[in-house]
């Protein structure tokens, strides 16, 4: 459930990794469904959302999907009358799933790619808030193996163990100054692994009311050796040697969900989840550079987040044997606290929205569509570490498909 | 089948062609009142009045680089959005860009610095020390070595080159500053002098040897003040006044400390015990962290110099370092209280002209201890902190964008002005050598 951080260096870094750095994209027609779906055995994304509900789905399948993200984050510094937009990039989320099992038993085994934390914000490089942030790409893919065992008829239990790869670039100016003017720059690249769990039970009554408990373990991801180049005078390059690298951590938090499924009629039903994401583990972060100079101290800089939460519903009505379309709303609360955010994850409160549809051309060839719309509540700041005094506002947009193909 | 892929087609199609379209239409917006209204204020013509803060003096010089981002002319340009008008300075010509000259760091070896003079290009031909002459419109008035009390002796006019260099021939010596800068048709202004009353007796050791370096006496401060800004007030106009750093918050006095110099004198012979110096009055005794020692002693090469009887410069108490090389702890306790009296009288005519107060002796303390701004560390230390250029008092571009800040939040503070603040990100601290 995380993501990553960086930050680093002379005076203060930074770093974030919030619900800002959550995606919410892992199943089409759960997207469509603002996210919600945990308590619903709808189609092979279950291996993400519940691996219990696996078991109970009634076909071998597989899909891929993308979801195009737009993160259109906006910032005004206080005292001014200029805002400030990051620039037009397409953060590709994507997702793949394969569920198998031979038809008569009570076991399927299913395979997740999916990528459950993200960020990629580009502030161009001479913005108000450069000494603390200029980009981030941030990307973690979860690798997740699973077994899902249909204990009884009304009971499916299941877990998969999560491999994490991550990858991510942060770059920000320094304010040392070239015989020109232009300011230094520090790049920090890194890539790490972390390994976790995701694990479900899913219980069907028999009023065919359905409801889940699913827990998704931290994953907490190590970035050793990554690149941490300064761009600085040759002046000051003792100070900022070349070649050096870095470690750091970045600890994804653990998840639990209690979803709840209603048929509301047998063309229509309506998910619940309420989810609790465990960012508290996310106190510090800190970067350990294999040369320190008198300039270039390992950092650790105080974050403090607090547990998270989301709750979102939706609504699957299938329309005709072929056409099923979808609708959801949410809520989510940030676990950034005030005087912590930062402009890698300009975090706060926010609205979800999503619509989505889906259309089966043959028994066993589907496509699902979505658009997740989140409106990220405007939040004026002034960071503890960096001073970065200003308003945030963020709007998400992302459009997504998907194929899949049953058997 | 043919049907249902023209439906998916069209469905996919027009939903690609919503969501972009919805995309582009809603940027977020952030909605603010700054930078519509001047509040009780006029600024369609500033001017600003005060020393060689005033005119972007820095790294020891008056160059075209440090005029263009002078505090009143980054406050200026801020002032457009809320009517402010145009604001003229004098400055030098790109062909004369290097002006008086200036310093330059030319290289930083193990945290040791080379400072080299960059040649003046604007010494009006046959003299080392005037400057080509300006004509035309100056709203920008700030003179380097401007002080309160010199303010009203017309014979300034002769003496200082870069107030030479803005009077006509018939005004050299015959104008003083006070004279010069009324009859402007201001409707706004600043006031940023008396920095040179108390600075040039510290920046000379606590020595006086001329007017540049008395310490200006209080009650005339005052009265003189009070006839500088009763001229700027004379038609009702608004303005802001900025009180006097504490002379000790400056990298010029904090650099060369008495712990630095012992242990470069341990690193040679460990049993150097005490750097010595000779007071103000006239006392030699050992130095203590209260005694501060001028930037400038640095690079004299004088300190551990034998004399003629073989004792060494600084470290014996037959051969002190100068009382002009030196605020020694009771000279510092002087002038402190002098700034102190300033400022007194700064802020109580401010407060009975309802003028806003830039309490930048504050403001220069907290950056002593140092302070974080947009992601920018910035304190007084010498080359590193920022916010000081090469010369140790004067400020940097971004010292002058924090500074034009204080400003611009007295006068909004006040008036009820919302003046947009300078983004200080978009100026430079000192230059390093590549």
């Amino acid at each position: 459930m995380k993501k990553i951080l960086l930050s680093v260096l002379l005076s203060a870094p930074l770093w974030v990794l919030g619900q800002g750095f959550q995606v919410n994209l892992q199943g089409q027609k759960q997207i469509g469904m603002a996210g919600a779906g945990s308590a619903l055995a709808l189609d092979e994304a279950s291996v993400f959302f519940n691996p219990g509900a696996v078991s109970f789905l009634e076909k071998n399948s597989v899909s891929a999907g993308v979801n195009p993200l737009l993160f259109k984050s906006a910032f005004q510094r206080t005292g001014s009358n200029v805002t400030e937009d990051v620039k037009n990039k397409i953060a590709p989320p994507f997702e793949f799933y394969a569920v198998w099992g031979p038809k008569s038993n009570r076991w399927k085994l299913g395979l997740g790619v999916y990528t459950p934390f993200g960020g990629l914000v580009d502030w161009g490089d001479n913005w108000s808030g450069k000494y603390t942030l200029t980009s981030l790409n941030l990307k973690a893919i979860y690798i997740q193996p699973t077994l899902s065992i249909k204990i009884t008829d009304q009971i499916g239990i299941g877990a998969g163990f999560v491999y994490n790869h991550g990858d991510v670039n942060l770059q920000r100016a320094l304010p040392v100054n070239f015989p020109d003017g232009r300011s230094g720059k520090v790049t920090l690249d890194g890539t790490g692994k972390g390994y976790g769990w995701n694990a479900g039970i899913y219980i069907k009554t028999l009023s065919d009311i359905t409801f889940a408990i699913v827990h998704k373990s931290k994953v907490v991801t190590k970035l050793d050796g990554g690149s941490a180049e300064f761009d600085v005078p040759n002046s000051l390059r003792t100070s900022f040697p070349a070649g050096n690298t870095f470690n750091a951590e970045l600890p994804l938090p653990a998840t639990t969900t209690l979803g709840i499924g209603i048929p509301l009629s047998k063309s229509t039903s309506l998910a619940f989840d309420a989810s609790w994401v465990q960012w508290h583990i996310y106190q510090d972060l800190s970067f350990d550079y294999a040369t320190n100079t008198s300039a270039l101290a390992d950092t650790k800089s105080a974050r403090n987040y607090r547990d998270g939460s989301s709750f979102k519903l939706g609504i699957n009505h299938q329309a005709s044997d072929k056409l099923a379309l979808r609708a959801g709303v949410g809520y989510a609360f940030s676990p950034v606290q005030d005087g912590y955010v930062t402009p890698e994850a300009p975090d706060a409160d926010r609205y979800i929205l999503s619509a989505g549809a889906g259309y089966s051309f043959t028994s066993k060839f589907e496509v699902n569509a979505s658009f997740f719309f989140e409106d990220v509540k405007s939040r004026k700041q002034k960071n503890i570490e960096t001073g970065l005094d200003g308003t945030f506002k963020t709007l998400v947009y992302a459009p997504g498909i998907s194929l899949t193909y049953k058997w | 089948m043919v049907g249902e892929l023209q439906m998916r087609k069209y469905i996919i199609n027009s939903f690609l062609a919503a969501v972009i379209l919805f995309a582009a239409a809603c940027k977020p917006e952030i909605d603010t009142a700054v930078g519509t209204s001047a509040g009780q204020a006029n600024f369609s013509k500033y001017i600003a009045v005060g020393n060689s803060l005033t005119s972007g003096f820095a790294d020891g010089g008056l160059y075209l680089e440090g005029q263009k981002v002078a505090y009143p002319n980054l406050v200026a340009a801020q002032m457009a959005t809320v009517g402010g008008g145009s604001f003229t300075s004098p400055f030098f010509t790109d062909a004369q860009a290097n002006g008086s000259g200036y310093l330059s760091l030319t290289a930083l070896v193990n945290g040791t610095p080379t400072i080299t003079p960059v040649l003046g290009n604007a010494n009006r031909p046959g003299s080392s020390t005037l400057l080509t002459k300006y004509t035309g419109e100056v709203q920008n008035l700030g003179i380097p070595g401007m002080r309160v009390d010199l303010a009203f002796a017309a014979a300034f006019g002769a003496a200082n080159p870069y107030l030479e260099r803005l009077l006509t021939d018939t005004q050299v010596g015959t104008v003083s500053y006070f004279q010069f800068i009324q009859g402007r048709n201001h409707t706004f202004f600043s006031l940023w002098l008396g920095n040179n009353d108390a600075l040039g007796y510290a920046t000379n050791g606590g020595v006086t040897t001329d007017a540049t370096n008395v310490l200006t006496d209080k009650s005339t401060f005052a009265l003189l003040y009070s006839n500088l800004v009763n001229a700027l007030t004379a038609g009702g106009q608004k303005g802001v006044v900025g009180t006097i750093p504490d002379v000790t918050a400056i990298p010029y006095f904090n650099t060369v400390t008495v712990a630095a110099l012992l242990n470069a004198a341990k690193a040679i012979n460990p049993a150097a015990a005490a750097i010595y110096i000779q007071t103000g009055t006239g006392t030699v005794r050992a130095a203590t962290a209260e005694d501060l020692i001028r930037l400038p002693f640095q690079s004299a090469g004088l300190f551990g110099v034998p004399n003629a009887s073989g004792l060494p410069y600084g470290l014996h108490p037959l051969n002190p370092i100068a009382n002009n090389w030196v605020l020694d702890k009771d000279e510092i306790i002087k002038v402190k209280d002098y700034v102190v009296s300033y400022n007194s009288t700064i802020k109580s005519l401010a407060d009975s002209k309802g003028l806003a107060i830039a309490d930048t002796y504050s403001y220069l303390n907290q950056v002593k201890t140092g302070l974080v701004i947009q992601g920018v560390g910035i304190n007084s230390a010498f080359i590193t902190g920022g916010a000081f250029s090469l010369d140790g008092v004067h400020l940097t571009p971004r010292g002058n964008a924090v500074i034009a800040n204080v400003f611009i939040d007295a006068i909004n503070g006040k008036y009820g002005s919302n003046i947009p603040t300078v983004d200080i990100t978009q100026y430079r601290g000192v230059k390093f050598p590549n």
